[in-house]
């Protein structure tokens, strides 16, 4: 299993300062992706980012695949203007929760700082025996089924 | 806080001038609310796009409206209405269940009892429950008894219960089908209970129970109207039955067979004589899978009628794994699977309608309703002309049935594995929060339901906040189907041409009469999901001299079929589909539940039906990423006579589509490429390709690789790209294919003035011409192969 890099660690820092520079580059792209984009807000050349950080790849695929439960997702509040970041509740009929009061006015920067969050929310490692529990003979085991 | 207090829907997607549509509309809000007819030509809000343009025109419904709260009333349940026989002294209830939610959380949206076969309302009557810590119960009156044993979800038990009014004795029985080795053994549990059982005019229910009697105006829409249904079950029931009397344990394994009627000497499979007197209902859902009714085999033909379309056509507690078809084992089929979401019509009150002027222009439109506080909400249909009045040689199919398939989705909210797919954290816009809360809209083909199943059954009568402008989808942080489908009205109209509207449902209905008379028939974005008789319009289209615009990706990919027991209220009310062993699948089909409950065809991908992707168009899916777009260049086939018309005016070396409103570019999302051995024709012309320019987000669909492997993503594998192809079809026809979601946000860049809009437009005005289209050079008629595509060696064969 893949090590989430711990706070204070040089991976820590590598993988903020990465991350943050790909997200920069995509504002203003109708999509997002962890690449930086050669020229801000143009996807024609792309580079860097997870095509080239293994372990930023690895990291953000174990955050992607969370179950739904709990996990941080982004609120549009207001068209094209304001976003927020929420809070799955996992149980059907409750909807997400906004999480803080910070408004962001753009939809690429709340990436980054979701990044941060689960950095922060993250176990270093999990996934070995002696994590087990009796949820993984019943699919929550952390990676969503698909 | 309400995300959306203003919500509408029309009672036809399609309407054809001098017809009726008629609106309904929930305001719950200000008491008033305004609506203003509008035609739909942009909706994206994009900045670095034309940005929304609608334009408003006169209607006879604009103007102020009085607005009233309306509730969609969802759960699926089966009702008989109140009868003598019901209102028994003594009773015997028994069924099997498969419970999918027998215990939820507290905070769980319809979290409570869960009524099985009920005769019961507010501590009146009797019934089977599944009570809220997830046990058997049986109710009389206001007695509750229960077995205290947890019932195993995903399961099958058999329920049963008697009541004995002569010795006030009530027994509960709960006989799990299954038995482990460690389960405790469940006794059946007794209680004398005073009697007598009390009566009123609730209604017989199957997986609910009767709420309240109600004469609030929210309570008109439920069914029957003014009694509101509550306790919604999830999951499965098979052979439900009632009796007068309370019945031994060994006269209640003999009633497991059911309603025998008319029994001779030669006809004896049931109950005896004697013992079937009893029998007031005994329901066989395997009777009428494609219908809504619950038929009853009992002496009185208590027919339950089934509300809110629950699944059908699913296994039952005796399938035996050796037939996978229904109508070749119905009596394996017997259960239904009731849902608390399911939604089949919203039933409310009209609000205002329309009468369509004869001869009234063919285009996109919606009702935009605001309110002087600041709510809003759009309701779109269209306008299509009726067969033989059309209005135009070009024709805009616009993928309904997709559209119904994405109704109303929750994955971004629900679905952990979301984020997987876009690769970046989902954005939710208000239309996804108001439906996280109101489940009761219902959910989309792409969901599970609230217990977790699949989710097969869309109707169109209702709600559907994804056919919205101004609304980002979060596979793209951009439009997708509805106003995605708009970047190519928007162009049509800045280019100036004319054209019609249809809809999915028209082709459907009317075959071949209802395209035969245009020149040019163009696809929406993403018209993934359609029917039989749709696709045999399309090739008949095609080879008889038609021309096709595949302007999407991801096409002609599931099995679809309309409910024809909703055929009453119009066309194309509620689509069924099924994932079934392949495929893109947000869910997948339990073994034995491949075939469709409203046709009795097997559903699934078409490419399992012997209906490749590629032979509709030209190309068929081959990946799929939601991160970013890319662009396309061209090959050198697109110098080949054949085709070098449709680039006139584009340089060899061009970027093509290195631009867009969907991902940043022309080739994105979901990707098609030509595959000769997948349906293509053999002559396919592949004129430009994105080989070798997407993310590692986009990944080679499943349904092409035969194991597990590394290397199936964009930035190695060579079938992860988009194909612009082109081929000729007989008489005179042609399609192009132009093979990417994203590629339609491309067309209003730069207001049309781009070299993706002049493509489009090369291959437009040549496909929109009167007559055949010009014979291709006389040396282009070869034998061509389909794996074998040796040049040379073809020519020798010649």
């Amino acid at each position: 299993m893949i090590r989430i890099p711990p706070e204070g660690s040089n991976e820590r820092g590598r993988l903020i300062a990465e991350h943050k520079a790909c997200i920069e580059s995509m504002h203003g792209v109708p999509g997002c992706t962890i690449l930086r984009c050669a020229t801000p807000g143009d996807t024609t050349d792309v580079s860097g980012g997870i095509h080239e950080d293994h372990l930023l790849n690895r990291v953000l695929l174990r955050m992607r695949a969370q179950p739904a439960k709990g996990k941080l997702l982004v609120i549009c509040t207001k068209v094209e203007k304001e976003w927020r970041i929420g809070r799955a509740s996992g149980i059907r009929g409750v909807p997400p929760e906004f999480v803080n009061d910070k408004i962001y006015d753009n939809e690429q920067d709340p990436q980054h700082d979701i990044f941060l969050m689960r950095l922060d929310e993250f176990s270093e490692n999990d996934g070995y025996p002696e994590h087990y529990h009796e949820g993984w003979k019943r699919r929550d085991d952390g990676w969503a089924a698909t | 806080m309400s995300w959306m207090r203003l919500t509408g829907y029309a009672d036809k997607f399609g309407v054809h001038p001098g017809d009726k549509i008629k609106f309904y509309v929930n305001c719950d809000g200000p008491g008033k609310f305004d609506a203003q007819l509008v035609k739909m030509i942009h909706g994206d809000t994009n900045p670095r796009g034309p940005g929304v343009i609608e334009h408003d025109l006169d209607a006879s419904f604009n103007g102020t409206h009085n607005g009233q709260k309306q509730t969609i009333h969802s759960g699926s349940y089966g009702f008989v209405e109140d009868k003598k026989q019901f209102r028994v002294d003594s009773f015997t209830i028994q069924c099997w269940v498969w419970p999918t939610t027998p215990k939820t959380h507290p905070k769980y949206w319809k979290h409570g009892a869960q009524g099985l076969v009920t005769k019961w309302h507010q501590d009146t009557g009797y019934g089977i429950f599944i009570n809220e810590d997830g046990c058997a119960e049986l109710r009389i009156n206001g007695e509750k008894i229960t077995t205290g044993a947890p019932i195993r979800d995903h399961a099958w038990h058999f329920l049963a219960a008697s009541y004995d009014a002569q010795t006030g004795e009530a027994i509960l029985y709960h006989e799990p089908q299954v038995v482990y080795a460690l389960d405790p053994v469940i006794p059946p549990v007794s209680k004398k209970v005073s009697g007598p059982i009390k009566h009123d005019g609730s209604p017989v229910v199957i997986a609910g129970y009767t709420g309240e009697h109600s004469n609030d105006p929210t309570a008109k829409s439920s069914v029957p109207s003014g009694i509101v249904i509550n306790g919604h079950y999830n999951g499965k029931i098979d052979s439900p039955r009632i009796c007068d009397r309370a019945l031994s344990r060994a006269d209640i394994e003999t009633m497991k067979q059911g309603a025998q009627r008319g029994l001779t000497e030669r006809r004896n499979a049931g109950p005896t004589g004697e013992l079937s007197k009893c029998i007031v209902a005994a329901w066989d859902f395997s009777d009428g899978i494609n219908t809504i009714v619950g038929k009853d085999h009992g002496p009185y033909v208590f027919d339950a009628q089934i509300v809110n379309c629950p699944t059908r056509a699913l296994t039952g507690h005796n399938f035996t794994g050796h037939n996978f078809d229904w109508k070749h084992a119905p009596q394996e089929y017997g259960a239904i699977h009731f849902h608390d979401d399911d939604v089949d019509d919203a039933r409310w009150e009209v609000s205002f309608d329309w009468d369509v002027p004869e001869g009234y222009e063919s285009d996109n439109y919606c009702v935009k309703v605001t309110t002087s506080e600041g709510d809003e909400d759009y309701i779109p249909f269209w306008v299509v002309p009726r067969v033989g009045e059309e209005q135009s040689k070009i024709a805009v199919m616009i993928p309904t049935i997709s559209y119904m398939a994405y109704a109303n989705e929750h994955l971004a909210n629900n679905a952990g594995g979301a984020e997987l797919l876009v690769y970046r954290v989902p954005i939710m816009q208000h239309q996804n929060m108001f439906l996280a809360e109101h489940r009761e809209y219902g959910g989309s083909i792409y969901d599970t339901h609230t217990d977790g199943s699949g989710l097969c059954l869309s109707s169109r009568l209702r709600p559907i906040l994804s056919i919205r402008p101004q609304y980002d989808h979060f596979l793209m942080q951009a439009p997708w189907q509805y106003p995605a489908d708009l970047h190519l009205i928007y162009w049509l109209n800045q280019m100036g041409y004319k054209y019609d509207i249809i809809t999915d449902e028209d082709v459907n209905y009317d075959g071949l009469a209802r395209i035969e008379n245009y020149n040019v028939i163009i696809t929406g974005s993403h018209p993934e999901h359609n029917s039989g008789p749709q696709l045999d319009a399309l090739h008949d289209y095609t080879q008889r001299g038609g021309r096709l615009m595949y302007m999407g990706a991801d096409a002609w990919y599931w099995v679809h079929s309309f409910h024809p027991a909703y055929d009453h209220l119009g066309r194309g009310i509620v689509t069924e589909m099924r994932r079934c062993e392949s495929g893109i699948r947000t869910w997948r089909a339990d073994p034995g539940e491949y075939y469709h409950q409203s046709t009795g065809e097997l559903g699934g991908m078409w490419r399992y039906r012997g209906r490749y992707l590629h032979s509709v168009a030209g190309t068929g899916m081959s990946s799929e990423g939601f991160d970013i777009s890319s662009y396309y260049s061209r090959t050198p086939e697109s110098n080949d006579p054949r085709v070098a018309w449709a680039f006139e005016g584009i340089e060899y070396d061009e970027k093509l589509g290195n631009f867009g409103l969907v991902g940043g570019g022309a080739a994105g999302t979901e990707l098609d490429i030509v595959d000769t051995m997948l349906g293509s024709p053999p002559h396919t012309l592949i004129v430009a390709t994105s080989a070798g320019r997407h993310t590692e987000g986009y990944l080679l669909v499943m349904e092409d690789f035969g194991f597990n492997q590394q290397g199936l993503d964009g930035t190695q594998h060579p079938r992860v790209r988009s194909d612009i192809a082109y081929h000729e079809t007989p008489n005179g026809g042609a399609c192009f294919a132009f093979s990417s979601i994203a590629f339609c946000g491309s067309l209003p860049w730069n207001n049309g003035d781009n070299n993706i809009s002049k493509l489009v437009g090369n291959v437009l005005d040549r496909f929109s011409q009167d007559g055949p289209l010009p014979d291709a050079p006389e040396d282009s008629v070869i034998h061509r192969g389909r794996a074998d595509y040796d040049p040379p060696m073809n020519k020798q064969r010649k």
